[in-house]
């Protein structure tokens, strides 16, 4: 297996070099972004089995703070009383943003996790609901819907040897590759160490899991931390590529796609968002080429979306696995529990 | 690892690389509106005058040789999207020129990549002053500021007897831009400023808004914001009773789609508009306007987009200008051409002087404002 | 004083919208365990009937009213029949996700139909208000307070009086046991999605002539339904109209005092704040914590 991990990885890293079409490049690189969102939200989603519709909060306020803190602001916190910050260097920012992200994420995690179910669900939306309406009316902070502007580009310079600026595509795709690589490797660490192995004892059957003693709050909370400093950290990869933030990036449909790119994937896979992430990603390019109108477009996602969770309920790569290991080694394919199908 | 996953990752890759040839015997031309979300009635029009002035420019020859094509994309109300709609005109479908994108945050927001890739872009509605101001070369505007229709303005404070106005004004560059400019006009003209109201663009409900203004007691309010809001402001001002009269500014307004929607609520209202498709001798060059409203009439558009859809007009008009003194189809080029055209338009006379900081001036027209007045459902000129 | 009493009655017609809202989904989640993303599609499908029988096809807007909510009640089944019902059974991700496409189909479709240019709707209702002392309401928002109450009643009728509604509320007590007792549970289904699906569509059909119709109208309505359902609690009709018209009250009175710009985020944050502190809503019922 390792030896396909490589030649994948290979393949990935070769893109700028024979992709000519910077226009493709660039599709690839908001693609790329989405998936490291996805991924983020496959931790809650599929691993610890959390229904967090919420997680464009996330994305969100990295993107802003990240934005915020390489501009610089200054706002009236109260009438008279005016905070500033001086305008700080691009990667001091991109970590603000991921810091801010994540302790976001442990706020609404003490919140929300007091509640399950239904309940949840509305916790977490109403939660970014709150945040889309701070950004869209605390207007001296944020500029509203004027958009945070001019945002500056990630830049590497070491004197004689380096000078990169994450403005130019190519460059831009490497620094989302790895990004997205250093999340995954992350997440399968966690999700195979031992607290990731509570997270799915807790998906499972959260009342037997805490009977045995497994501290429910801590793993979900630190589940949510991490999910939600990885999607903070595609936002700020967001807000530094394409340089304008607006309060819209806080749109439900944003969580929509995510969700989508997750579990048509195959949640509490790893490759699971990957694969929905890319499908899901690419399709609208792929359809604007036969010069479909955008909502036919939609219209073809929203079914779409529908059949694979009626033909393959729990995803394209957990299909697609089990058909592999139904061709290649139908003995193990029959004898496997149904788990690991 | 699943081969799965390097399957259909490598099938999406080759599949987008492919795409289709594009024609390559004609110019295109990117235009940016938005067709959808908050100010998509007015974006509409304009892509719907845009294209009527494609077939006309077509019909008679095309320039240097080629017929032009537009490439119409959809900016949805939304800064981001607008970026992406430049991103994607530009790299993908190579445009030499574009025209946008409407509203003036939509327009701040492109303005970076036309630095970045060198591109000229027609500003065909945007009012903000900071768009010519901000050291772009690459921005060549026809629309008037909000300073030069506050500007146009002022002589009419007198005659109409304002004492005490109140704004209210939506929250983007555009609206916050033109409330600054009128309130500044309207202080130096000796009128008492009494509430200071916004809103969000989407924002379908203004009754907070209204309520403090009528409590402000003033007699006039004047209003910028898009049609759609204009439609609903009328109406609830109208059901809480509001006595000031009402002054809308922008010329986005088109009052014909007010009087159609709002009714009764839009008599005694005066809007400041950029044409008069109602008095076609009143502008300088009837003949344009008349070809203009008959080929409107023709095509069956809506009425109340005459007084938006005439500046896709005049802007597809004066591309091809540049184009044609250009003679190829290069950004630079037409860039250094868009500064020598003149082109009898709709709007009158159009041609650029120079504004913003030396060496990296932008492009503005000098443009007509009329300021028109609706009263028993009709419109009528009240300067 | 006439600006708090002018924000009271403003209040009141909103509240009677979103208790339509709150009650066709506090239904269907409650009965059926659906996360009903399509909802607010059906809000904003009513307002779009409203249109087309209107302003289109020139009916009279008395006969699109009723017209438009039966169309609501028909496509509130057609969804249940064709989609859900094959997915009895499963998890909550899944008919959510098929939820979630089945939304996202419907609001382009409607794009596509009618494009993202915003619709005014012709009222016969008079421009110029009802003036009652210090307070003046519009005809038209009057209109929509007594339809909305009126429905409201209804269903509360239909609930507590028929045997469809006892039916009802014997499958949201303990579903297994109702169909032991021999309710077809299959058909119930069908008819409480096809009621909630009716009053979304109702309120649509009532708010669209009062502002504008567009297509996202619906995501907005659909999240705030939502937060009502909360308030209330889960299955419990006077906690969603109670809901609506608390959501109302403190949208309207929020915006009027603190700030307009916040006003719909008043009430979410209004959710948070209750379900720390009461996690089963107000009129509680139980909802287990798994």
């Amino acid at each position: 297996m390792p030896i396909l991990s490589f030649a994948w990885l290979a393949l990935l890293f070769s893109v700028p070099l024979w992709m000519a079409d910077l226009y493709v490049l660039h599709v690839l690189i908001v693609t790329g972004i989405f998936i490291i969102a996805a991924m983020s939200l496959n931790l809650l989603l599929g691993y610890t089995g959390q229904l967090s519709l919420g997680h464009v909060a996330f994305f969100g306020i990295g993107a802003y703070v990240s934005s915020l803190v390489s501009l610089g602001c200054q706002v009236h916190l109260l009438p008279h009383w005016q905070v500033s910050l001086a305008a700080q260097p691009v990667w001091v920012g991109m970590l603000s943003g991921v810091a801010a992200a994540g302790l976001s994420g442990f706020l609404i995690g003490k919140i929300a996790f007091k509640v399950r179910g239904a309940y949840f669900v509305i916790v977490t939306v109403s939660f970014a609901e709150v945040v889309h309406l701070v950004a869209l009316n605390w207007v001296e902070l944020t500029q509203g819907p004027m958009a945070l502007n001019n945002i500056r580009p990630l830049t590497l310079s070491i004197p004689f040897l380096v000078d990169i600026s994450f403005a130019r595509k190519p460059a831009s795709y490497y620094l989302v590759l790895t990004v997205a690589l250093v999340a995954y490797v992350l997440i399968r660490r966690l999700v195979r160490s031992r607290a990731g192995r509570a997270m799915v004892a807790l998906r499972e059957n959260e009342p037997l899991a805490a009977s045995v003693g497994v501290d429910v709050t801590r793993y979900l909370v630190l589940a949510t931390v991490l999910s939600a400093a990885i999607a903070g950290a595609a936002g700020v990869l967001y807000a530094h590529y394409v340089r304008i933030v607006d309060p819209d990036i806080f749109l439900f449909i944003y969580t929509v796609i995510m969700v989508i790119m997750v579990i048509s994937g195959g949640k509490g896979t790893l490759a699971g968002p990957i694969v929905g992430g890319l499908i899901f990603g690419l399709l609208p390019e792929v359809l604007r080429a036969f010069a479909i109108k955008p909502e036919v477009q939609w219209v073809i996602y929203g079914v779409l979306m529908v059949l694979i969770v009626y033909f393959l309920p729990e995803g394209i790569v957990p299909a697609a696995r089990s058909a592999w290991l139904a061709l290649a080694r139908p003995a193990a394919w029959r004898n496997a529990p149904r788990l690991m199908r | 690892m699943s081969i799965s996953r390097i399957v259909s990752a490598v099938c999406a890759i080759g599949w987008i690389s492919l795409g289709p040839a594009l024609g390559q015997d004609s110019i295109k031309i990117g235009v940016t509106q938005p067709l959808t979300g908050a100010f998509a009635a007015s974006g509409n029009y304009v892509a719907q005058g845009a294209r009527m002035a494609e077939g006309d420019v077509n019909k008679a020859g095309g320039v240097i040789g080629k017929k032009i094509e537009l490439i119409i994309e959809d900016n949805k109300s939304n800064p981001t999207e607008a970026v992406a709609t430049a991103e994607k005109l530009i790299q993908k479908d190579k445009v030499p020129v574009m025209m946008g994108a409407w509203s003036s945050t939509l327009t701040l927001a492109v303005m970076p990549k036309l630095m970045e890739y060198e591109v000229p872009m027609l500003v065909e509605t945007s009012s903000s002053g900071k768009i010519t101001t901000s050291g772009n070369p690459w921005i060549f505007r026809i629309s008037p500021t909000s300073e030069m229709e506050a500007k146009a303005f002022a002589p009419l404070v007198k005659t109409i007897g304002i004492k005490k106005a109140d704004m209210l004004y939506t929250n983007n560059d555009f609206g916050i831009g033109a409330a600054q400019e009128f309130a500044a006009m309207l202080k130096a003209s000796g009128v008492e400023i009494g509430a200071r109201e916004t809103m969000d663009p989407k924002a379908v409900d203004f009754s907070a808004q209204l309520a403090k203004i009528k409590a402000s007691r003033g007699d006039t309010l004047f209003v910028t914001t898009a049609v759609e809001q204009i439609t609903l402001i009328l109406k609830q001002a109208k059901e809480q009773r509001l006595n000031e009269r009402i002054i809308t500014t922008g010329g986005s307004n088109s009052p014909d789609q007010l009087i159609a929607q709002a009714g009764e609520a839009a008599n005694g209202s005066m809007h400041l508009v950029f044409f008069t498709p109602w008095f076609p001798d009143a502008v300088k060059n009837p003949d344009v306007a008349k070809q203009f409203l008959a080929l409107w009439k023709e095509k069956n558009f809506p009425v109340g987009g005459l007084t938006e859809g005439f500046r896709g007009w005049d802007g597809i008009h004066v591309i091809a200008s540049a184009i044609s003194a250009a003679g190829v189809a290069e950004p630079e080029a037409i860039g250094k051409a868009l500064w020598t055209v003149k082109v009898r338009g709709i709007n009158g006379d159009i041609a650029f002087i120079k504004q913003g900081p030396a060496g990296k001036e932008s492009a503005q027209n000098v443009p007509s404002v009329y300021l028109v007045k609706i009263d028993a459902g009709k419109v009528a000129m009240a300067q | 004083m006439e600006q708090l009493l002018q924000h009271g009655v403003n209040a009141l017609v909103l509240g009677g919208t979103y208790a339509l809202l709150g009650i066709g989904l506090t239904l269907i989640f409650g009965i059926m365990r659906v996360v009903n993303f399509t909802h607010g599609e059906l809000y904003s499908f009513g307002a779009y009937m409203m249109f087309l029988w209107v302003m289109q096809a020139g009916v009279n807007f008395f006969l699109a009213l009723p017209l438009a909510v039966l169309l609501g009640l028909l496509l509130g089944a057609g969804i249940e029949l064709l989609l859900l019902r094959r997915l009895r059974g499963a998890d909550i991700d899944t008919t959510m996700l098929v939820m979630i496409g089945a939304w996202i189909a419907l609001q382009n479709f409607e794009q596509l139909c009618w494009s993202g240019v915003a619709k005014s709707i012709a009222t016969p209702f008079p421009a110029a208000p009802l003036v009652l002392g210090p307070v003046a309401v519009s005809w038209n928002r009057l209109f929509v307070f007594i339809v909305a109450i009126a429905l409201i009643a209804a269903t509360q009728a239909l609930v507590k009086g028929t045997r469809l509604g006892k039916a009802m509320r014997a499958t949201f007590q303990d579903r297994d046991t109702a169909a032991l007792m021999g309710v077809d549970i299959a058909l119930i289904h069908t008819a409480t999605f096809a009621l909630g699906s009716a009053l979304a569509a109702a309120a649509g059909a009532l708010l669209g002539p009062v502002f504008v119709v567009y297509p996202t109208m619906g995501d907005l309505a659909s999240l705030k339904a939502f937060a009502i359902v909360i308030l209330g609690g889960l299955g419990s009709i006077p906690g969603a109209a109670a809901g609506g018209f608390i959501l109302a009250f403190i949208e309207e009175l929020g915006a009027g005092y603190i700030s307009s710009g916040y006003r719909d985020a008043m009430g979410f944050l209004l959710i948070i704040v209750i379900l720390l502190v009461r996690p089963t809503g107000l009129v509680a019922q139980r909802e287990r914590i798994s």
